[in-house]
């Protein structure tokens, strides 16, 4: 049985190849039935999000990854050629891991974000609905869910702030608890702000209003959001209504005075006020950010935000890929594990150490044996041993020859767990 | 038996205060729950010692400056442990459990004063004058906290570098909410001790206000607290200006609490409890 993981990711290919290659979620039934029916192929999963196209296969002994990588380039309505230059193919071990590093959110754009588990999940969810994962996938999902949640518990990967948006809603949390039922203001329109934008209504921002030198663009913007469009000689007024406000105007000077802050902190009666100033130059006059109750962070503030945790994140990295390096060499034992002649052997060595432990403690107990009884003991514990694994033997040399690979597969998986062979393998 | 609890306290309150300092320190959840359930137990524990010594006192156990420092513990543990149950602070527990710690340290190594059993211990009115100063002490000293805690997390904040003090802290808000809902119960109760003791005094003494240290002290304490209320509730002082007041005012509170009943003399002192009558006729 051999692992192949082919696709390609937001590292390797632009985003233009990795939206073609990405099925539309109804059809992934079929997809998926496709790459099963290919030559070798017995198991298959799919995982496609914006960010990577990858298809996961377990064929029949070598080969087969020529099939995958052609179906996967062929089709797409673009040249395959152009699609194959970006794809990379992982086999064996080098799958298990990147399967690992992707559950883990280690191979991610923003690492440690955690949607991706989700998506995997899903994909997995899909492949089983479909009928195309057996023993071997579904043990690998399994344990991939299991390395990503030790992961997430044994490093603090997931508690760093990761983007610029993600350390706006942090420092957002930290001042007002909760986001929820909070208003924000977005000033000036630009592809950051709406980003932070969507990022604080994921958090149960509910009203935002917009302020544009254009009212027009300002309109179109608060429409996508349901919120208000307003002109920019109102702010000082809505500054008193607002909690948080972005600031990305392409304007010369500061649109947002002190003065007007001072003015919108008497009408808030204390309430605090948080202001993300990501336009360059800066929007947000600096004296307001040393206001009793105003916050107020611009783009250089954020960004060493995000390197400070960027740096306390690759230490985390380090451990997360520890943890992943020790499950794939756990796994690939009982990959291995799943041919006859090592659960064969595997059970052999297990009753042998066991009849000479137990025959070792014996003979200590018998004082005064001659050497011919001791020896007598020893033919008699062997024999017994011999005779009560050869019908487990048999029976596994007899499934490797006749029965399909699948229920072959599933047969040993099934001995090794009745004679507890596991633990040989590292589990 | 009030002696055996008040140790048995001692214990569950020094663990408590360490598996809680554990968790400031690695941050585990386990801790936290660990920590915050020893509080808890330690908390009725120390509520029997305190039970105990009044059945074995015949009087309120709060007499002395030993027997009111182990009040004030029992007080600030339990505003504490009931207001962390609507706005959970993780780390209060590390921060006031070492607190309650020295302060019953404190009272276990004062001398021992036999126990007054004056008439005066004895009266409703000054059980529940002592009693509501003191659960008000205890609230308003988490409103200190709470602003010593605020303007910390303020500065971390401005110092925008996510640092552990800014990681470990809850949201201003919280902070906020917990000054207030302290702030408020506390200032009710100290307003409800003060009213108390002043009807026992014109009972016991023959007029509501005498100007003893402690009294004006309590006054210009009360004043201060009816300041921060007000210029927080209608004048929105809720950022690094109402934390700092707040800080102040408590201040004032331990001046009152300590100083009037140590270094001043008067009728509250603890030194002169012992010549207090009951009612006059």
């Amino acid at each position: 049985m051999k692992l192949h993981l082919i696709g390609l990711s937001h590292k390797t290919a632009p985003l233009e190849v990795r939206e073609c290659l990405a099925p539309p979620p109804e059809t992934v039934p079929q997809e998926l039935g496709r790459i099963v029916d290919l030559p070798l192929v017995r198991e298959a999963l799919m995982v496609s999000t914006c960010n990577r196209v990858e298809v996961l296969a377990a064929t029949e002994d070598e080969g087969g990854e020529a099939e995958l990588s052609a179906w996967l380039c062929g089709g797409r309505g673009q040249d395959p050629q152009a699609i194959a230059e970006h794809l990379y193919l992982y086999q064996g071990a080098d799958a298990v891991r990147h399967l690992f590093r992707v559950a883990s959110s280690l191979d991610s754009m923003v690492v440690g974000e955690p949607q991706i588990l989700g998506q995997i999940k899903e994909a997995y969810r899909a492949a089983t609905e479909a009928g195309t994962t057996r023993t071997v996938l579904n043990r690998l999902l399994h344990k991939t869910f299991q390395v990503a949640k030790r992961v997430r518990s044994e490093t603090n990967i997931g508690g760093a702030a990761v983007s610029i948006s993600f350390a706006a809603v942090e420092l957002a949390k930290k001042i007002f608890d909760s986001l929820e039922g909070l208003s924000a203001l977005v000033v000036g329109a630009g592809e950051m702000a709406e980003l932070a934008v969507e990022h604080l209504m994921a958090q149960g921002v509910s009203r935002v209003q917009v302020a544009n030198r254009t009212l027009e663009r300002a309109m179109e913007l608060a429409r996508g959001w349901g919120g208000q469009a307003i002109g920019l000689d109102d702010l000082g007024e809505v500054l008193g209504e607002v909690d948080i406000v972005i600031a990305s105007t392409g304007s010369p000077q500061a649109v947002i005075t002190a003065k007007m802050a001072r003015a919108a902190l008497k009408a808030r009666r204390g309430r605090p006020l948080f202001f993300i100033d990501i336009a360059v130059p800066r929007d947000v006059e600096t004296a307001v950010g040393e206001l009793d109750g105003c916050y107020l962070y611009d783009i250089d503030d954020l960004t060493s935000v995000v390197e400070a945790n960027r740096a306390g994140r690759a230490v985390e990295a380090g451990q997360a890929e520890r943890i992943v390096a020790e499950e794939v060499v756990k796994f690939m034992t009982w990959l291995a594990g799943l041919d006859a002649v090592p659960t064969i052997s595997a059970l052999a060595a297990k009753a042998e150490e066991i009849r000479a432990a137990e025959l070792g403690r014996t003979l200590k107990g018998l004082e005064g044996l001659s050497p011919e009884q001791a020896a007598a003991l020893d033919r008699l514990t062997q024999a017994l041993v011999k005779k009560l694994v050869h019908d487990p033997i048999m029976f596994i040399k007899g499934a490797s020859h006749s029965k399909s690979p699948d229920t072959l597969r599933q047969q040993l998986a099934l001995v090794r767990r009745i004679f507890n062979l596991e633990e040989n393998g590292g589990e | 038996m009030s002696t055996t609890l008040h140790w048995i306290t001692l214990i569950a309150y020094v663990v408590g205060s360490l598996i809680s300092l554990g968790f400031l320190i690695r941050q585990r959840q386990g801790l936290y729950r660990m920590g915050l359930a020893l509080l808890w137990v330690g908390f009725g524990l120390h509520t029997l010692a305190l039970a105990a010594a009044w059945v074995e006192g015949g009087v309120l156990p709060a007499t002395s400056l030993r027997q009111s420092l182990d009040v004030f513990s029992w007080a600030l543990m339990g505003a504490v442990l009931v207001v962390n149950l609507s706005l959970e602070v993780k780390i209060l527990g590390a921060l006031v459990g070492p607190i309650c710690v020295l302060l019953m340290l404190a009272a276990s190594v004062l001398p021992a004063v036999p126990v007054v059993k004056t008439a005066a211990f004895k009266s409703a009115w000054v059980i529940v004058h002592v009693v509501s100063i003191m659960a008000g002490y205890g609230l308003l000293a988490l409103t200190c906290l709470g602003g010593v805690l605020y303007l910390a997390q303020d500065r971390a904040l401005r110092a925008k570098t996510m640092g552990p003090v800014f990681k470990r802290l809850p949201s201003l808000s919280r902070l906020d909410s917990l000054s207030q809902s302290s702030l408020l119960a506390g200032f009710l109760l100290m307003t409800i001790g003060l009213i108390s003791g002043a009807v026992y005094a014109q009972m016991a003494l023959g007029s509501y206000w005498r100007w003893d240290p402690k009294e004006v002290w309590a006054l210009i304490t009360w004043l201060l607290y009816a300041a921060l209320l007000h210029t927080r509730l209608v004048q929105g002082w809720r950022g690094r200006r109402g934390a700092w007041l707040s800080v102040a005012a408590f201040a004032a509170l331990v001046v009152t609490f300590l100083g009037a009943g140590l270094l001043m003399p008067g009728y509250h002192s603890f030194s002169s409890m012992a010549d207090l009558g009951g009612p006059r006729p």
